[in-house]
């Protein structure tokens, strides 16, 4: 140990500079990483449309609209050029969806994607919805077959005794195959399959949502890539007091 | 031998020799110039669009900076000469072992095994800060529920990047630094068995680091540490980082095994009989022994990841007849012995510090012997006990019980053996001492925790919880750490001739264990309350564990920057330190700093063993 | 040390000596304090973190944790303890210690701490031993009138079929008193369906199907959580379910079009 009053406070002020130093240095990763966790998109949040009766009483209605993507450079969601993966597949604008509590809530989805099979059947069905169903292009079912499938969309979150339980399962449509030839030639989007559905909303609360369809090509089980990527075909539902 | 004083003799200065002019920096400009070369060769071949050949390419690339980087080095020259008949000359060779070189030879392929056990040292200390780092943030992002820090993504890239980081630094901890620089001459050797391999570990160890590091930048791994298989093969291009690094340390790690092993069978000082090693010296044989058949297991899943990633075999794909269930039995079957190769020398190295500050011989070296190898030897056969709830063969849960659980019995040994070193002696308490006091603690709950979650019936409740996590945290990071920090401690005066910041060494001794206590009695009870293991977000119930946790991580990240102060402190102008601080009877401390390049003017004769302390009544 | 006479002191004499020592003693007080509180953590502390046991399996495994923690308190209570006193007894000042007695060994304590600690796992063993056979005897023999519940994991959801009664679904609701099988398999990468407040867990594979076989005995809501990394939202991977009265269960299934057997 330095000798003397003089030393021993230099020493001490060495040490207590570094550790806070190595501190910075950590807070400093830490703050970059959390910037390359936010890609800086603003989240799509509902616009309300007055009130509506249901058969659980009358409450709020809140619509919001998505499209889903054969990749990235054609939906604008991720930067002009496509941002660093130009060739996944993606759900746009934003994949943060912001809902109210206690409300109908109605998403249009359209869809722009061709498809192959499921991995599991069980998501050709439609699940959560107010009353059961969707609307595809107007027509109104309860399940898709397993092979007619683009994408999903499945909310789903931790259960939790802080917030109320919300699990919704919609199959899109896909596009032919002969359509997403076109596509692959010309880079033109076709005419979407638009998907309806409504469900509703408890208490307020953060939710995920990811889709079950397997669309990460080249990888293992389909769900590498664009599946394992957050932000392309997985994302946030949060339920808020008021939009 | 000639002359063996550093101030004496001339930099032997080789003419016209190629190794005089390679280095760490040739060896980085090298390997990234062939990494690079085949990067553009391979896009020639494959398509980096295609996932299988984006696959192919970086692995390849990943190989070709390993193999340039240690040509660039001149790790090769050796034998290259000698394939071509005109061996190194001796001028070469005192050369390459750092003769005269001052500090540049640390950055050489210096074949001088106290340049090894230092550059490991400064390999390791990088490590536990990368490693220590994602700590923290994994923590930061699980203060509150909701995942706020990062996204999901880069939460499990942090998980397994920093369980991998630190599984390796701690494999390397004590037999690295400690078994390269002091254990030669610890048995009186003038250097280990062979020499040109001692660096070529360290070298590899180091491409290894680099290629791990370089996961980040190809989006990380979706895996644990413990990259299971398929989601492995379903990983993106980072995974291929992870496969090239784990293959090249496995290599490294053969290597240096073979190097401690054969240099404590034959290169022991005249007299020193098996009754006469120490037990430090026993405790790194046993592990590295241990570490020789298990980690070529690892290597091969790697290997078989790799191949199914790139040229679509199906080993693990159940597809077409592969399983998940192979790559678990080959990782366990290196990821038990292998916990086993990082605890051992951790221990081994308390038992080394116990007789020199309570002044008593070791308790019972017999025994500590057994416990080791007792520990080391039954480890081979409990690997399915990381696979109770795999569903792979619910009739073998039995047997691997029974053999988990008969690994209580070495363990406790090593208890009775460091209790009745410590019985009737007054301990002198400086910080290597310290540390024993909270290895007995730390073990005691990590050791238990073990035979809870040995039991099958609670392991289906425990397996894949928080529970397991801490469990592993109070063995690997309470034992094995600690022990190495001890050594750290111990060793300092001899390793750079000055002794380490005593005040400082106490106060992040102190942070460190606190907060390490708090970390993981936290996230005992977050397990057993049921939050999983490596996740991102868990639900409102955990919240007060997980905060509790956070709170205690960053106490200890505190202490250990505390350490790393002392360390960079103390070693560039500590108190310079006797010849023999601590008093005590092992050969490292018979010689003087800074120490001769080949150890002892005089190979030392050994009359007797290490342990005699004490009065005789 | 022989006192004056020439007989060497007696067992009895060595012992009351013993225990007489300072060292001892203080060794001892420190171990049934420290035995003390490892018996009031495994009693009273563990049992506060452990959700609510709805199930055999459960109560098994939380019995091992409470009762090992029991058994083994006085273990970790004396190690604990003797440490503690060596470092209360510890030596101050900068220059090294005087040295101790020269102890190098003491075969009858190293023997008998081999044997107790011997005792200690083959008690371990056999507790472990029974409680696996007696639940997989039960299972065998209650399988008949099981409720099969094939049980799929996929990146990132569960879900569920009843074959016996028509039913697919992301809740895992179950009648209580019913022993239930489930039947476990994976159609991506390896997760490990955990259903906590029963106690059993199984990894899901790919190709494979693994059994776990339960009877839920209580009420009330249950947590099926997912216990092998899986990939980006392993974390999300949870579903509710319920443990109902039978009629409850009957009035869900058909709820859902599907018959009750």
């Amino acid at each position: 140990m330095q000798a003397g009053a003089k030393g021993s406070s230099k020493v001490l002020l060495s040490a207590t500079l570094s550790v806070l130093l190595g501190v910075g240095v950590v807070a400093g990763v830490g703050y970059k990483l959390n910037s390359a966790s936010d890609d800086g998109r603003a989240p799509v949040v509902a616009t309300m449309a007055g009130n509506i009766d249901t058969p659980k009483g009358n409450m709020p209605h809140a619509i919001v609209e998505l499209g889903v993507y054969p990749d990235s450079l054609s939906s604008g969601a991720h930067g002009a050029d496509g941002g660093s993966h130009p060739g996944y597949v993606t759900y746009g604008p934003s994949n943060v969806i912001v809902v109210p509590a206690h409300s109908l809530v109605t998403i249009t989805i359209k869809g722009y994607d061709g498809g192959e099979t499921l991995n599991a059947p069980f998501f050709g069905k439609v699940v959560g919805t107010s009353d059961g169903t969707m609307s595809v292009n107007g027509k109104v079912v309860t399940e898709l077959n397993y092979d007619q499938v683009q994408h999903t969309f499945t909310i789903h979150g931790l259960p939790t005794s802080m917030q109320d339980p919300l699990f919704v399962n919609i199959p899109l449509l896909k596009q032919t195959d002969e359509v997403m030839g076109a596509f692959d030639e010309t880079g033109k989007l076709p005419e979407p399959n638009i998907t309806t559905f409504s469900f509703y909303t408890g208490s307020a609360g953060e939710y995920v949502w990811n889709c079950e369809y397997p669309c990460g090509d080249g990888t293992y089980a389909k769900f590498g890539a664009a599946m394992s990527k957050y932000g392309y075909m997985s994302g946030k539902v949060t339920v808020v007091e008021h939009i | 031998m000639t002359t063996l004083s550093n101030k004496t003799h001339s930099v032997p200065m080789p003419s016209k020799s190629l190794i005089t002019k390679l280095n760490m920096g040739t060896g980085i400009v090298f390997g990234i110039l062939c990494s690079q070369a085949m990067y553009w060769l391979a896009k020639g071949w494959f398509d980096p669009e295609v996932p299988m050949e984006e696959n192919r390419i970086l692995t390849l690339a990943m190989f070709a900076w390993c193999i340039g980087f240690l040509i660039g080095i001149g790790a090769f020259i050796g034998p290259f000469r000698w394939l071509i008949g005109k061996d190194l000359t001796s001028e070469e060779q005192l050369y390459m072992a750092g003769e005269g070189q001052g500090i540049s030879r640390y950055f050489k392929y210096c074949t001088d095994h106290k340049v090894v056990g230092i550059q490991y040292l400064i390999g390791v200390m990088v490590m536990l800060g990368a490693g220590g780092t994602m700590a923290m943030m994994i923590r930061t992002n699980l203060i509150q529920p909701g995942s706020r820090l990062v996204t999901p993504e880069i939460y499990n890239s942090l998980v397994g990047l920093h369980g991998i980081t630190m599984i390796i630094a701690l494999i390397v901890v004590s037999t690295g630094p400690f078994g390269n620089f002091i254990l030669p001459i610890m048995i009186g050797a003038r250097d280990m068995a062979f020499p040109r391999l001692n660096a070529l570990s360290w070298w590899m160890l180091f491409t290894a680091i680099v290629t791990l590091c370089s996961a980040w930048f190809y989006g990380g791994i979706p895996t644990g540490w413990t990259a299971y298989a398929p989601l492995s093969v379903q990983a993106g291009p980072g995974m291929n980082a992870f496969i090239v690094a784990i293959i090249i340390f496995a290599i490294s790690s053969a290597i240096a095994g073979a190097n401690i092993t054969t240099t404590v069978v034959a290169m022991r000082a005249k007299g020193m009989n098996l009754t006469r090693i120490p037990i430090f010296v026993i405790g790194a044989t046993i592990s590295v022994a241990l570490a020789i058949p298990a980690f070529p297991t690892f290597m091969a899943s790697q290997i078989m990841a790799a191949f199914d990633r790139t040229i679509g075999t199906g080993y693990y794909d159940a597809n077409v007849g592969g399983s998940g269930w192979l790559y678990a039995h080959l990782f366990w079957i290196m990821g038990h012995p292998e916990v086993y190769v990082i605890l051992i020398p951790g221990v081994a190295i308390l038992m080394e510090i116990a007789p020199v500050f309570v002044r008593k011989p070791l308790f019972s070296i017999n025994a500590a012997i057994l416990g080791f190898a007792g520990i080391a030897g039954l480890s081979i056969l409990v690997w399915a006990h990381h696979m109770y709830a795999s569903g792979w063969s619910p009739s073998l849960n039995g047997p691997f019980m029974v053999t988990t659980e008969m690994i209580s019995i070495p363990t406790g040994l090593i208890f009775l053996v460091l209790l009745g070193t410590l019985w009737r002696g007054t301990p002198w308490l400086k910080l290597p001492m310290l540390s024993v006091y909270a290895f007995i603690w730390n073990f005691m709950i990590g050791g238990i925790t073990g035979i809870y979650l040995s039991d099958v019936p609670a392991d289906d409740y425990l397996h894949g919880s928080m529970f397991v996590t801490a469990h592993f945290h109070y063995t690997l990071m309470g034992a094995a750490l600690t022990g190495a920090i001890a050594g750290l401690a111990f060793w300092f005066p001899k390793m750079t001739g000055r002794m380490l910041h005593e005040r400082a060494g106490y106060i992040s001794f102190w942070m460190v264990q606190i907060g390490f206590n708090i970390i993981f009695l936290g996230m005992f009870a977050a397990g057993s309350q049921g939050q999983p293991r490596r996740v991102a977000d868990y639900a409102q119930t955990f919240a007060v564990s997980d905060l509790i946790s956070t709170i205690g991580a960053y106490l200890t990240g505190a202490g250990m920057l505390v350490l790393l102060w002392a360390v960079i402190h103390s070693w560039r102008n500590g108190k310079i330190a006797p010849t023999n601080p601590w008093g005590s009877k092992t050969l490292e401390w018979t010689v003087p700093y800074p120490i001769p390049l080949e150890n002892f003017h005089e190979t030392p004769v050994v009359t007797s063993d290490a342990y005699g302390y004490g009065r005789s009544n | 040390m022989n006192t004056s006479d020439s007989l060497t002191p007696s067992l009895g004499d060595r012992t009351r000596k013993f225990i007489k020592r300072h060292d001892v003693r203080m060794s001892f007080l420190y171990s049934s304090v420290i035995t003390l509180v490892f018996v009031i953590l495994g009693i009273w502390f563990y049992p506060k973190f452990m959700p609510r046991v709805m199930s055999e399996q459960m109560q098994n495994g939380k019995e091992v944790i409470v009762y090992f923690t029991v058994f083994s308190a006085p273990i970790a209570g004396s190690v604990i303890g003797i440490a503690l006193y060596t470092f209360l007894n510890r030596h101050k000042g900068d220059t090294p210690p005087p040295d101790g007695p020269a102890i190098k060994t003491n075969t009858p304590v190293v023997l008998v701490w081999t044997i107790v600690s011997s005792l200690f796992c083959l008690l371990a063993i056999v507790w472990g031993l029974v409680e696996m056979n007696v639940s997989t005897y039960a299972a065998t023999i209650n399988e008949p009138k099981a409720v099969v519940v094939e049980v799929t994991g996929s990146q990132w959801v569960w879900n569920f079929k009843y074959p016996d009664y028509g039913v697919e679904t992301q809740q895992l609701n179950l009648p209580i008193d019913r022993p239930v099988v489930f039947k476990i398999t994976s159609v991506d990468v390896n997760h490990s369906f955990w259903p906590v407040q029963l106690g059993v867990k199984v990894d899901a594979n790919r190709h494979a199907i693994t059994t776990a076989r339960t009877t839920p005995n209580a009420l009330g809501v249950i947590d099926i959580k997912c216990a092998e990394l899986c990939g980006l939202y392993h974390a999300y991977m949870e579903s509710e379910g319920e443990i109902m009265t039978g009629a409850n269960f009957n009035t869900w299934v058909k709820s859902l079009g599907g018959h009750v057997a």
